[in-house]
């Protein structure tokens, strides 16, 4: 069959290889001619090599059937994990590249952006697959550093160098605690490789385990950043709200998954809850009781629709953090994964798709308000049609994936059958409803009142208008066809716990 | 041989230094050098406790983070000259064109 | 034997002493000649003018940072000719090579886009500039 085909070596990391390669290519186009940058050619390598990356990851998927594939003497793994994530980063990347050909007509420095986009990608995959605290740490800067000169992309606009900075000394800041924990993991354990530490602790002597908590928390505080959780969740505001949008929508959604991919990992291999005399579950409980409240309630006051946006980012985070909440010794650790990935799917295509369609909104030169927003349906109907399917999918109404998602993660952490993980599914529920308010300002804005003034759209953008499309059809199609996904990531959960 | 205690409580107070640095100054010059003390704070522990296991990962592993200590103050240090080129300054503190 | 912090110590006390006790006796037997010149920045050269903070060309700046980032990857390529030899009896001279072929590669890009991009281009400042950064 299919299923016992085999990929050797480094053919596994194809995804990687390809989005890298691209990166490389698309700084040699511009070196031939730095002064005139064609958009269309930029847009359109950036593009196929992230489609061919996506349909790299997917071909490995089926055959291979997710058989964990250990490179560079355990290093690297290719797994169902990695590829299902790998498959999220680059149809995210594909979005968003597709969508900055319009956004970016105007700017010089495009093959800087594509590049920058290209190599963030390239370490997020990389996180994906990483085996060992050694290149976690340097998968998870390759994918940081990007960032924040994205971020900053806009030189001359006081916003988007603020919230570039911002975003830096954060992740400055946290990257150094996240390599001072590794450093304390290391000096426990004598290993950084992922299963070499999970071997390794079961030896700890009683002095050490005060060390490997400090550790375990200082690295929980790394991927708090990547994931824009509490403690180190306020750069995500400042950040998404001054970035570009399309680079604000790749960061929302990849770069959130990278981190959670990393976090699912280090968590389940290298620190099982059964082997580290570390309570972790309780601390990430707390973090994502938190995290997903104080994201909505924040939302819920804001004014500035991009800014809405980012804290609703927040607290989406603090929803797929209910995966390593619940992970529990009485739960079905496999489904509690599952469900955070598959939310993590869901969230890519809703969440890319809002934060393009503010993109498209600042192409118009629409203001950043609610009341901006007025009347917009009357001139662009189609966009504000894909915008309400991606809102309401966030809020968990049943029109997009967002809706099973969320049942799946409240059904886990029911499973759970702790008095953490009920309090989660019921702060899941609040939320969700309190989201639906906020949410339906934005629908209610762009359907129902009337213009403020005169406003003619400027155009019909055909990149930015296919990649919002393509987006909202996936959104809603993953509602029937989430049965798709669920069992590859039940199935990928599963052989990595194991 | 020094017992690996002393090289902790080195590589904890060199981290400390980072940390009072990073809640103090408002320089964002100032800023960037109390994380590269934090990261070297990362690196003495590193090369300690690699010679206390007796393997080399961790020497090596501090290689990868000098390197990656540098590329980080790169991108940094542009940050921070467009920055003052938008601000005219380089206090963290001043850049508040959005409400915190 | 006593605690050999002892002999630390006295080596500390002494190569404190020394320099207290040469300063306090050429302060008793010198003749004091004050003169204006002892104190000028540069006794015997040029008069300085303006203070130390100046703003320097930013291109010093781009230049600095090519410098470090290209300097630090030579780390990596440390531990990689330490072990070099051994690689290549080991494994072969294109294991051992071509990955660091590779590497090297990847830098040469990025400097070819750096070079392309102008960033070691040195622009002439306009004479109004060049009075600004050269005071």
């Amino acid at each position: 069959m299919l299923q016992t085909l085999q990929i050797s070596g480094t053919a596994a990391l194809a995804p990687t290889l390809v989005l890298g390669v691209t990166a490389l290519l698309l700084l040699l186009i511009d070196s031939i001619d730095p002064e005139e940058s064609s958009s269309a050619l930029l847009s359109g390598v950036a593009t196929l090599g992230s489609l061919v990356a996506l349909a790299a990851a997917g071909a490995i998927l089926v055959a291979t059937g997710g058989e964990p594939q250990s490179l560079f003497q355990g290093q690297l793994v290719v797994d169902g994990m990695s590829l299902f994530f790998t498959f999220i980063f680059t149809s995210v990347t594909t979005l968003v590249t597709l969508a900055s050909y319009d956004y970016l007509k105007e700017f010089r420095y495009k093959a800087e952006f594509y590049t920058l986009v290209m190599l963030a990608a390239t370490g997020m995959t990389l996180m994906a697959s990483s085996n060992s605290m050694a290149t976690a740490f340097v998968s998870l800067e390759l994918a940081s550093l990007p960032s924040y000169a994205l971020v900053a992309f806009l030189k001359n606009n006081r916003g988007s160098v603020e919230a570039g900075l911002k975003y830096f000394l954060i992740g400055a800041l946290s990257s150094a605690v996240f390599v001072y924990g590794i450093s304390l993991v290391y000096g426990v354990t004598g290993s950084l490789q992922f299963d070499a530490i999970a071997s390794e602790l079961g030896n700890t002597g009683e002095g050490l385990v005060g060390v490997l908590g400090v550790g375990i928390l200082m690295i929980i505080g790394g991927f708090a950043f990547k994931t824009a959780s509490v403690p180190f969740h306020w750069w995500a505001p400042e950040a998404y709200e001054g970035a570009p949008a399309p680079v604000s929508a790749f960061l929302s959604s990849a770069s959130k998954a990278a981190g959670f991919v990393i976090a699912f990992r280090v968590f389940t291999v290298a620190f099982p809850q059964s082997t580290v005399g570390v309570d972790w579950v309780l601390a990430f409980q707390v973090l994502a009781l938190v995290t997903m409240t104080l994201g909505n309630f924040a939302a819920a006051t804001q004014e500035n629709v991009k800014r809405m946006m980012a804290y609703s980012s927040i607290g989406h985070a603090g929803y797929v953090l209910i995966a390593l909440g619940a992970l529990t010794g009485s739960a079905n650790q496999a489904f509690v994964l599952g469900a955070g990935m598959i939310h993590l799917v869901v969230y890519g295509f809703m969440n890319t798709g809002a934060f393009l369609f503010i993109a498209l909104a600042e192409y118009w030169g629409v203001g950043r308000t609610f009341e901006d927003y007025n009347g917009l349906a009357k001139q662009a109907p189609v966009a504000c049609v894909a915008m309400t399917v991606f809102l309401f999918s966030l809020a968990g109404l049943p029109i997009g994936g967002g809706f099973l998602s969320k049942f799946f993660l409240i059904a886990a952490a029911v499973e759970a059958a702790t008095i953490g993980t009920y309090v989660l599914a019921f702060a899941l529920v609040i939320n969700s409803a309190l989201s639906l308010f906020y949410y339906s300002r934005v629908v209610k804005a762009m359907w129902i009142e009337d213009p403020v003034g005169d406003f003619e759209v400027g155009g019909y953008p055909t990149g930015l208008y296919a990649a919002i499309i393509v987006a909202a059809v996936a959104t809603f199609l993953l509602l029937p066809a989430l049965g798709l996904f669920t069992n590859v990531a039940v199935d990928a959960a599963a052989s990595m716990i194991q | 041989m020094v017992p690996i205690e002393y090289y902790m409580v080195l590589s904890a107070a060199v981290f400390c230094i980072g940390v009072f640095g990073i809640l103090t100054r408002r320089n964002a010059l100032m800023f960037l050098m109390s994380v590269e003390l934090m990261l070297n704070a990362a690196n003495i522990n590193l090369v300690a406790f690699s010679f206390q296991n007796g393997n080399l990962t961790g020497q090596v592993f501090s290689l990868f983070t000098m390197a990656l200590a540098a590329a980080e103050v790169a991108v940094g240090i542009g940050i921070i000259l467009v920055l003052y080129r938008n601000f005219d300054d380089v206090d963290v503190t001043k850049a508040t064109t959005m409400r915190w | 034997m006593s605690n050999p912090w002892i002999a630390v110590g006295a080596l500390g006390l002494v190569s404190v002493l020394v320099p207290l006790g040469m300063m306090a006796a050429s302060a008793l037997i010198r003749p004091t000649v004050p003169e204006q010149g002892k104190t000028a920045v540069y006794e015997s050269g040029e008069v300085p003018t303006g203070n130390t903070r100046i703003r320097f060309n930013i291109q010093y700046y781009m230049v600095a940072l090519l410098f470090v980032i290209f300097d630090i990857e030579t780390v990596l390529i440390f531990p990689w000719t330490v072990i070099y030899r051994d690689a290549v009896s080991q494994v072969g001279l294109t294991k051992a090579l071509v990955p660091m072929l590779v590497f090297i590669g990847v830098l040469v890009v990025g400097l070819v886009w750096a070079w392309r991009n102008g960033a070691v281009r040195w622009v002439q400042p306009t004479t109004s500039d060049r009075r600004q950064t050269e005071t």
